[in-house]
């Protein structure tokens, strides 16, 4: 189970001792899956060729309401956050990248393609999941999936093949042949997830994937859509205003704010400059923060703790020996992370200013 | 859900497909040919099969019982034109009532025309292939009838000139038959697509069917009855989708006396109003559609 956890579970510069496995007797080595590398060490691949390219995209609905203002925004291959308050335009986006809404002004593409004009290619090689309830309750998920991977321009015996097996890959294998009434809402949330892969796309646009689920829901959702990004080599967009839960499972982050750009970055390049080392001590605080200093360090503190920022590992050094010459009672030394949201919170700020 | 272990996923691999893929026109003939399956029932449930079983045998059984009756000598009583006029404007109006809104109003309710827009198809496609798939499945029921007694006829004809006469009368009547269906699976779909709910949709079109025919009737008789030379007793079948296709049928040349309408020197305004009527409805079932996409 642990060994399936996608890669972003695993933060950076995780406080495992790199030589843990020459603690244990020779021959266990417990494999080593390529998510237990220290994900800092990786860089995410450059935006090669990106798979979503707007420029400029502005929609402006009847009404003078502007959704999207001026949009410009690259996203490379792999997982892609989308995160937007309700009203931010994500729906919008959406809806142009996938040809059906024509933009007021600008021009997306999406695999390289023009949104306005190529509208069909597109819509052939991706993969839509609504955030809203979009199955009928009277025909089984097989039949459903079935039918719509037939709209997705398969034959018919593949689509009723790639059915089944999108169904069992969402882990609704032995459910498959229910009437989808009957499911609940993780298990239809599923069902969506399965006809948007029936068509075997190149992108997924995943919008508010979680929604309406109970946390253990989410974080299995979470999970799938990792999965699917990582092992399937699929590269995903979801959508969500829920920042701290879809983090764990994107590479990068574009986050939108009525209509516009407010940040949008690989998360690798988040958690480069967020790493925080936080060094609790009993008491001492305030002479611990001048000892920092003298040595070079600038603690903040917060609540009981002090940050510090953990330039390399020479920092825990640093810190483990101003503790020891101190003599000081120190009770917790972790690495720790911003949650990106706050990142993203200060940046809303300036963006207001 | 949460309880299967996700871990298994992670064993099966995901296998591209890298095969033919079909092309937007053969994916609406796709969506086409499901929607006629589903306008008689066939790969839904028991229930949904009643309505167009019923309609059918309704249809059909005039037709066995006349050709049994030629078989045995006696002439053949239904015109190919005209075939049991009363009951086929009260078994159509069922049976479109009855299943557009189980074309329609389904994906409606159930809001899968999101999943329908994100595929190739183009906007206008959708609506599109419901049309053509309830203009069969209403050709089925009308022509169907015509032919078994066309068959059953022709069967007892004594000489090719027998079976000549039968095959002149047939075709109008096969004309006549694909008008009714065009036109009527057209009004039908427009009314049901305003309306999610399967029973309002139902309603929405059985109500504006036997209401606009009854009116027409009503001023018809007001007004004389058909062998009534007034203006408004000529007018009057406008009033009702089943009169206009009567009216248009006596001014193509229709032989067999109406039981409805007699348009009289008005025949070429049936035609128009025929026509406006189908252009109007189709055009608001792209205009509905169109709006579906977009939201």
């Amino acid at each position: 189970m642990v060994d399936t956890m996608p890669p972003s579970q695993y933060w950076p510069g995780g406080t495992t001792p790199p030589d843990l496995s020459a603690a244990l007797p020779g021959g266990t080595t417990p494999p080593d899956p390529p998510a237990a590398l220290p994900g800092g060490t990786t860089p995410p691949d450059p935006p090669a060729q990106a798979v979503i390219q707007t420029r400029a995209l502005t929609k402006v609905y009847p009404g003078n309401v502007t959704a999207l203002d001026g949009l410009t925004v690259g996203v490379a291959p792999g997982v892609t956050g989308l995160i937007g308050a309700n009203g931010a335009g994500k729906s919008t986006l959406i809806k142009i990248l996938l040809g059906l809404l024509p933009p007021t002004k600008g021009q997306a593409t999406v695999l390289g393609r023009d949104c306005q004009t190529s509208g069909e290619t597109i819509r052939t090689l991706l993969g839509y999941m609504p955030e809203h309830d979009c199955l009928p309750p009277d025909v089984t998920a097989t039949e459903f999936v079935t039918h719509l991977g037939r709209m997705s321009g398969l034959p018919p015996t593949v689509a009723k093949e790639r059915a089944a097996e999108s169904l069992r890959h969402v882990g609704l294998h032995e459910e498959r042949y229910r009437l989808i009434g009957t499911y609940s809402t993780g298990m239809k949330q599923r069902v969506k997830l399965a006809q948007a892969l029936a068509g075997d796309p190149r992108l997924l646009l995943l919008d508010e994937p979680t929604n309406g689920l109970d946390p253990a829901g989410r974080t299995a959702m979470l999970e799938l859509i990792g999965r699917i990004g990582a092992e399937f080599g699929i590269s995903i967009m979801v959508a969500s205003h829920l920042l701290g839960e879809i983090e764990r499972i994107c590479d990068h982050l574009v986050a939108i704010d009525a209509g516009r750009l407010l940040r949008a970055d690989s998360i690798t390049s988040f958690t480069a400059v967020s790493e925080v080392l936080a060094v609790e001590v009993e008491e001492g605080l305030a002479q611990l923060q001048q000892e920092l200093k003298a040595r070079g360090l600038t603690a903040t503190v917060a609540q009981r703790a002090l940050l510090v920022p953990l330039g390399g590992d020479d920092t825990y050094d640093v810190v483990r020996d101003a503790v020891a010459d101190l003599a000081l009672p120190l009770c917790r030394l972790e690495q720790r992370r911003h949650q990106v949201e706050e990142l993203f919170r200060g940046d809303e700020g300036a963006a207001h200013v | 859900m949460s309880e299967t272990p996700a871990g298994v996923i992670h064993d099966l691999g995901y296998r591209r497909y890298d095969g033919p893929r079909l092309g937007r026109a053969q994916i609406v003939r796709a969506l086409t040919w499901h929607s006629f399956r589903s306008s008689f029932g066939i790969g839904r449930g028991v229930k949904a099969k009643i309505v167009p079983v019923l309609a059918c045998v309704a249809m059909c059984l005039p037709a066995f019982v006349n050709a049994f009756g030629v078989a045995r000598g006696s002439p053949r009583l239904f015109g190919y034109d005209v075939y049991v006029p009363q009951l086929r404007v009260v078994v159509l109006t069922i049976f479109v009532a009855a299943q557009a809104p189980e074309l329609v109003s389904r994906d409606l309710r159930s809001h899968v025309l999101p999943l329908y827009f994100s595929r190739p198809m183009r906007r206008g496609d959708y609506p599109l292939a419901k049309y053509v798939a309830l203009t069969a499945a209403c050709l089925l029921l009308i022509e169907v009838p015509l032919l078994i007694l066309y068959v059953g006829t022709i069967a007892s004809a004594k000489n090719g000139h027998g079976v000549w006469a039968e095959t002149r009368a047939l075709i109008p009547g096969l004309g006549v038959g694909l008008m009714w269906a065009v036109l009527m699976a057209a009004v039908g779909l427009v009314l049901a697509s305003l309306t999610g709910r399967r029973a309002y949709a139902t309603g929405i079109v059985a109500i504006s069917c036997f209401l606009t025919w009854t009116v027409s009737e009503l001023l018809i008789q007001a007004e004389g009855g058909i062998t009534s030379a007034s203006a408004g007793a000529r007018i009057g079948g406008l009033f009702s989708p089943f009169n206009i296709l009567d009216g248009v049928r006596i001014w193509l040349g229709g032989t067999s006396p109406g039981e409805d309408a007699n348009p009289g020197h008005f025949g070429p305004l049936y035609g128009v109003v025929a026509v406006l009527l189908l252009a109007a409805c189709l055009g608001g079932l792209a205009a509905r559609y169109r709006k579906l996409s977009m939201s």
